[in-house]
């Protein structure tokens, strides 16, 4: 999907599956990093960075949960393909509920494996995407005077400049010149481009 | 039985082939039975001292249904006829007899068919009771009487009627005593015999019956002065007799009395061994009292003998099967660990194959690659295979084999199966196996089951604990002369006396028999062991496995 390898972590405490899955998917491309504990992991890959983890919900000590937990504390968003040797069905549902990118059941089968990964890091990759640009909306917003926010407000409202100036109590001449202002401040060309950077920053609606 | 057939002729024409052949065998036996009768009796004044037809017949009867009595009746009685009419006895006194002969027959398997249902076996000492009460004593008595009375009524010979009662009530004792259990005993040997006899056992039987042979020959078939002889002779079969009791049950019992029986009586008859006399009277009485009270003796030693045989083989049976199916229980518990188990070796080998193949595809694959991937798809697949016949052996209900068995393998072997499981239950498994174990001597199975039922049970106790404190600790260490396993948890411990815990169904969990450590128990204890369990001071039981190291081979 780029011409940058992606990288995906694996965490198994059985060095036998952990090196299949290594293999599995550096040949679908990925590059892999592999880890036996939870712990391993967490030591050495601190920085948020981007990619994908493949870990097994059940390990001594700390398990795939645990590990989940620790990310989500640290603020990590990378998503989490989870692979399990049981049907654990109150883990399935835990790693669900926390945001886990998807659960396989051994014995793994590897496109599924690939494809879940894929799936995954496009996901986490168009998130950020919208991430950015809803950050970079965000700050053009702060740039905007009170009145010229106000004048925003009326016009993604589908208000006319007349009505917008009535409403303020000021001529419908010097809405004009606030809008043709704030226009320049959020960088668009036209109303639909407006509407657009605006909704990025409304929060999503049930 | 022509009378019968013709009203009856559908019945009578199944039936009639299927008993004719017993009937025949009855009649036979009866007929030279009662030759052999005539044989055993002493002369010049005819005394009877074994009269052996009555007793045929009752054991004829004893091993036939019930509703097929009728015809082994009948068929004596051509067999009655030929060999009484010839020895001039009036025809009356002949049907007489035949009466009271038959009478006996049916008063003993009577009363023993009534309170022993189906063919009598003589392998529980209350049948064995049964039968002396009733075929032996009470048969031969009420006979006796009835058989009195119509040698008086039919005023045959001159003996009174108390001496006639005395005369028949011994020699059909005796004959009860000796042929009954003879024909139900071999007849119950030769319907279901041994699958396998070691060559030994037919040495042994040559040697026990050569022995008890020469024995009788010596004391009660070679000519002797009667009156010096010591009764301490009458003894010497005594330890042949005990032999047989207690090695070769009622058959081999029954047939060594009747050796001696019919050894006993030749010599009598033949004025030969120590029951010679002038009053043949007295002699056959004692005689016949001294073989009543050996052959009771020692056929209740037999039954006896091969009842307490039979419980523990019983008993032996049952600890088997439950040993087999609480095995069974422990694994089923165990399935989705076993199932993780295998589904390790079977994800590696599938991720394997696709990257192979995923290799080839993308034109990247060096054969030093494919190669080490093949590897690795060969040793997960041998640990897959191992999960399985690991798993079949524990799942089969074989025999008890002994070998020599190093506990560190089996320790690690047993984590196989339970490793899923723990993992699942968060709990971490310590093992602190000692360097060079001495080898004990067991049954590998039994000593896995042992260890899975302490590890289960360990792991069990540390439900409630917190996630870190959930170990389970498995040492095994050597002292002199002995080999330990401890399985140590972190658990409650417990509160009751240590042996409490191992009798059968005692248990804490809301799912369980209570088996395990009962089960586990009397594995250590077949293995010539202890196992003992104490609480921990910082808390958790501690379960000790202590075996006999076996001698280290220089």
């Amino acid at each position: 999907m780029s011409t940058m390898q992606a990288s995906v972590a694996v965490v198994d405490d059985d060095v036998f599956v952990l090196k299949a899955l290594d293999r599995l998917l550096q040949s679908a491309g990925f590059a892999v990093e592999t880890f036996t504990s939870a712990q391993d992991f967490l030591g050495k890959c601190p920085a948020n960075t981007s990619g994908c983890v493949v870990t097994d919900l059940s390990m001594p000590g700390f398990g795939g949960l645990d590990l989940q937990q620790a990310l989500a504390k640290a603020l990590d968003s990378r998503p989490i393909v989870f692979i399990s040797g049981q049907a654990d069905v109150p883990g399935t549902v835990e790693a669900m509920k926390a945001g886990a990118a998807d659960f396989l059941t051994k014995p793994i089968d590897g496109d599924k494996l690939v494809v879940a990964v894929r799936a995954a890091l496009q996901r986490f990759a168009a998130a950020q995407v919208r991430q950015a640009e809803q950050a970079s909306v965000t700050t053009r917003m702060t740039t905007l005077t009170a009145r010229e926010r106000e004048v925003l407000a009326g016009v993604v409202a589908g208000k006319l400049n007349k009505q917008i100036a009535s409403a303020l109590g000021t001529a419908e001449k010097t809405i004009k010149v606030h809008r043709a202002r704030m226009m320049r401040k959020m960088a668009v060309g036209s109303l639909a481009e407006l509407v657009r950077a605006w909704t990025l920053t409304q929060p999503p609606q049930a | 039985m022509d009378a019968h057939s013709a009203p009856a002729s559908v019945a009578a024409s199944w039936r009639l082939p299927r008993w004719l052949a017993p009937a025949l065998a009855v009649a036979l036996g009866y007929y030279l039975a009662a030759r052999l009768g005539f044989a055993f009796t002493l002369q010049p004044h005819p005394i009877s001292t074994l009269w052996p037809p009555n007793a045929l017949l009752a054991a004829a009867l004893l091993l036939a249904p019930t509703h097929a009595w009728w015809w082994l009746l009948a068929a004596a009685l051509p067999a009655h006829l030929a060999a009484e009419l010839q020895s001039g006895v009036p025809t009356a006194m002949v049907l007489g007899w035949y009466f009271s002969n038959c009478s006996e027959a049916l008063i003993g398997a009577g009363l023993v068919r009534a309170l022993v249902p189906g063919p009598l076996r003589l392998d529980t000492l209350r049948s064995a009771g049964i039968f002396l009460a009733s075929a032996v004593l009470a048969a031969p008595l009420l006979s006796s009487f009835i058989d009195a009375g119509l040698v008086r009524l039919i005023g045959w010979g001159e003996s009174g009627y108390w001496d006639l009662v005395r005369t028949r009530l011994f020699s059909n004792v005796l004959a009860e005593l000796t042929i009954v259990p003879l024909i139900v005993a071999w007849a119950a040997f030769l319907t279901s015999p041994p699958r396998e006899v070691p060559r030994a056992r037919y040495a042994e039987v040559a040697a026990l019956f050569g022995g008890l042979l020469l024995v009788c020959v010596l004391v009660f078939d070679l000519p002797q002065r009667g009156s010096s002889v010591s009764p301490v002779l009458y003894y010497a079969p005594l330890p042949f007799l005990v032999w047989t009791a207690v090695r070769f049950g009622v058959t081999g019992t029954a047939s060594a009395l009747w050796l001696m029986t019919v050894s006993t009586i030749w010599g009598a008859v033949h004025g030969l061994g120590p029951f010679v006399g002038e009053e043949p009277r007295a002699i056959a009485l004692e005689m016949q009292l001294f073989l009543i009270a050996a052959a009771v003796t020692v056929l209740l030693l037999a039954v006896s003998y091969e009842e307490r045989l039979r419980m523990e083989r019983e008993s032996l049976e049952q600890r088997k099967q439950l040993t087999h199916l609480s095995r069974v229980a422990v694994l089923g518990a165990l399935s989705g660990g076993i199932a993780h188990e295998l589904n390790q070796p079977l994800t590696a080998i599938l991720s394997n194959a696709q990257a192979a193949q995923h290799f080839i595809a993308n034109k990247t694959a060096e054969p030093a690659l494919l190669s080490e991937i093949l590897q690795d798809i060969i040793v997960a697949d041998k640990r897959a295979g191992d999960v399985i016949n690991g798993l079949r052996a524990l799942f089969k209900r074989g025999e008890v084999l002994l070998e020599s068995v190093d506990l560190n393998p089996l320790v690690r072997e047993v984590v196989t199966f339970v490793q899923g499981d723990f993992t699942t239950r968060g709990i971490q498994l310590q093992l602190r196996l000692a360097e060079r174990l001495p080898e004990v001597r067991g049954d590998r199975i039994q000593l896995q089951q042992l260890l899975l039922n302490l590890m289960m049970n360990a792991a069990e106790a540390m439900k409630a604990c917190a996630p870190e404190e959930r170990i389970l600790t498995v040492q095994t260490l050597a002292t002199a002369g002995r080999v330990h396993v401890n399985v140590v948890d972190r658990g409650p411990g417990f509160k009751v006396p240590p042996e409490t815990l191992f009798q059968a169904f005692y248990t804490t969990k809301t799912q369980g028999l209570g088996l395990g450590l009962s089960i586990s128990k009397s594995i250590v204890t077949a293995h010539g062991g202890r196992l003992g369990a104490t609480t921990r001071r910082g808390g958790g039981a501690a379960f000790l496995v202590t075996l006999p190291a076996l001698a280290r081979r220089v």
